[in-house]
């Protein structure tokens, strides 16, 4: 494998607070290729927001910090460098779009300023100029009438077009680096179909890698060419997208393929995993997996497992596969 | 949003009439009437009885009430808001040299509330729980709780009678070269101005500061951070032009409350505009003056509410006119 674009070692973000340590990520490992889709999958509260916020240091202060670890991109280390150097990475070498596009907009400017101040910001191009280029850039996510979307507030756009341009905002700089963190989750399932595919296709067209968080397997089964699965803050499961859905190894991992509704399959009832999924702030000792884990014995409960390479560039967080 | 404005100044004029039968009803009710007071207690006159009746019946107070209240309304639409019964001017006059007094003051106050609250409350939800935030938010606290007249009288202690920095009274130094020079008015307006904008510094603040702090969490301005913008552009251009919106229709909902506020105030500054002639007009029944000042501060919160709209509707592209 080439060098990779984004590697990630040790990353630990918890939120420090007089009567608690919630460690919503801890210990987390992964590299994205360039030009490729890493897709982390997860449950609420497996700390794939926070990951993804902890690579573009936003993690909400003061009690949110970045304890441990290195986010090397393109060989520097982001975790060193000063609040400065990285906005200029922000926005620029690494994009981000959130989840809710009805909120991640500013409703009070116009979707040509919010798209246009990027490139003021990273590339020092006039007012005019970044006005034009807007307009551009809105008819590359598929905007049929860009010339007056540019001149219009957030509320006037529906949700898809919301994200669309949520996306024409993070693509402004051909970022090598597009985190999106579950950006189809608020949008109905047609519209959800054409954000992934605009995503897909400005990856190709432009050669970007992209981070994609969700819950859903279904996007990460179409998106994804790695899989890191997430669960308690840590990693339990990586491999390639292929090696995961044919041969999952982590039995938190096979109990959610089994969780996947099929539509040919006469089944009584959908499989689920017991329990919830245990509070950041009380982790138990052993395995995070232990107490809801089918096939835990009592040494589960006992010892926290090491990530193992068990194949080659499969990596599982079990002692007992 | 011409017409938007008109149609808004129309709609006033049914809210006008209602409120200015409500006084009319109201000033009637009061017990006396200005020759009463006028007339009555003058020792010099014989026949009281008889020169009340005959200054009551030239002035058209024997008429029925509903004749009087049409007689008054007749006037106004004419441009006559009738003679004072105390000062044997007309009313038009008496408000012509108080109003702009009045007026003067309460801009000001608004000019001193938002140069001071503002940035203060910015300042202080950007270092939130820091020394800065927690000593000025006490003190604004303070502030706040205490009724204005209360630093009036502070500020006259301090300033003007410990200190003499300052003039208490009036608008300009009598019997001077200077008097009436810009500078005399703006050292005059200085006390007064302070101690009406005081409090509303405090509550400006605070609002300022929870306005600000609430958006710091929007979902748009860790957009604004993700996008690397440096971080004064976020605080003035993403998070302030939306924490300002709120102030801006407070801001209009002040003008006629500061007008009104001033009165209590103009009273301890000798300040002579619209609050002593309107204390004054109460106390010696003097009906034409009560009227014309009621209405005068009725269309002030009319038009403040008409501004606060028109604010909104121009800072937030979800508010349209209609």
């Amino acid at each position: 494998m080439a060098e990779p674009l984004l590697k990630v070692r040790n990353l630990k973000t918890y939120f420090i607070s007089k009567e608690a340590q919630v460690k919503a990520v801890d210990g987390v490992d992964f590299d994205v290729a360039p030009g490729k889709v890493l897709g982390i999958v997860g449950e609420s509260g497996s700390g794939k927001s926070m990951t993804s916020l902890s690579l573009m240091r936003l993690v909400p202060g003061p009690q949110g910090r970045i304890v441990e670890g290195e986010v090397t991109f393109e060989g520097t280390d982001l975790l060193k460098l000063t609040e400065r150097q990285m906005s200029d990475v922000r926005g620029n070498r690494m994009g981000m779009i959130f989840q809710e596009p009805m909120t991640a907009l500013n409703p009070v400017l116009k979707i040509g300023e919010q798209i246009g101040e990027v490139l003021i910001r990273h590339r020092r191009v006039s007012k005019a100029e970044a006005k034009k280029q807007s307009i551009g850039l809105l008819r590359s996510v598929g905007f049929p009438r860009a010339e007056q979307i540019v001149d219009e507030y957030p509320h006037q756009l529906s949700g898809g077009m919301r994200q669309r341009a949520m996306i024409a905002m993070a693509m402004a700089c051909q970022p090598k680096l597009l985190i999106a963190d579950e950006p189809t989750t608020a949008l109905d399932v047609t519209i959800q179909a054409q954000v992934l595919d605009l995503m897909r296709s400005l990856k190709n067209k432009n050669g970007t890698a992209i981070i994609l968080i969700t819950h859903d397997l279904g996007v990460i089964a179409e998106m994804a060419d790695d899989v890191v699965v997430m669960y308690g803050g840590q990693v339990v499961e990586s491999a390639t997208a292929d090696a995961v859905f044919d041969d999952p190894l982590h039995p938190y991992t096979t109990a959610l393929m089994e969780s996947i509704p099929v539509i040919d399959q006469d089944r009584e009832r959908l499989a689920s995993i017991p329990g919830t999924v245990p509070s950041a702030a009380n982790f138990p000792s052993g395995c995070r997996f232990a107490p809801r884990c089918a096939m835990a014995q009592e040494s589960c409960h006992q010892r926290m497992p090491e990530l193992r390479e068990l194949k080659p560039g499969h990596y599982v967080r079990c002692d007992l596969v | 949003m011409v017409s938007y404005v008109i149609r808004r100044l129309l709609g006033l004029i049914p809210t006008l009439f209602i409120i200015t039968v409500i006084v009319f009803s109201l000033m009637h009710l009061m017990p006396g009437n200005a020759f009463q007071a006028l007339v009555g207690l003058n020792p010099h006159i014989k026949d009281a009885a008889k020169v009340i009746a005959q200054r009551m019946a030239n002035s058209g107070l024997n008429l029925s009430w509903p004749q009087q209240y049409v007689n008054w309304i007749v006037n106004l639409l004419h441009g006559n808001l009738g003679t004072s019964f105390e000062f044997q001017q007309p009313v038009t006059t008496l408000i012509g040299t108080a109003l702009p007094n009045t007026v003067t003051l309460a801009l000001t106050a608004e000019l001193i509330i938002l140069i001071i609250g503002i940035p203060i409350g910015v300042f202080q939800a950007n270092r939130v729980n820091k020394g800065f935030d927690i000593s000025t938010s006490l003190f604004a606290v303070l502030l706040y709780s205490v009724p204005g007249f209360i630093f009036a009288l502070f500020l006259i202690f301090i300033f003007s009678f410990t200190l003499n920095w300052l003039p208490s009274m009036g608008t300009v130094t009598a019997a001077v070269p200077w008097s009436g020079d810009l500078g005399d008015r703006i050292q005059h307006l200085i006390l007064p101005a302070t101690a009406l904008a005081l409090p509303s510094v405090a509550y400006y603040t605070r609002l300022m500061r929870a306005n600000t702090l609430q958006v710091f969490f929007q979902d748009y301005v860790r957009t604004a951070r993700a996008k690397g913008l440096r971080s004064g552009r976020v605080l003035f251009r993403h998070v302030l032009r939306n924490a300002i919106i709120p102030i801006t229709t407070q801001f209009g909902f002040d003008i006629g409350g500061l007008v009104g506020g001033a009165v209590i105030l103009e009273q301890i500054f000798t300040w002579p505009g619209m609050g002593e002639l309107t204390i004054n007009a109460n106390l010696n029944r003097d009906y034409p003056v009560i009227l014309a000042t009621t209405l005068i501060f009725a269309v002030m919160v009319l038009l403040g509410n008409l501004i606060a709209d028109i604010l909104l509707a121009s800072m937030d592209p979800r508010v349209r006119y209609n």
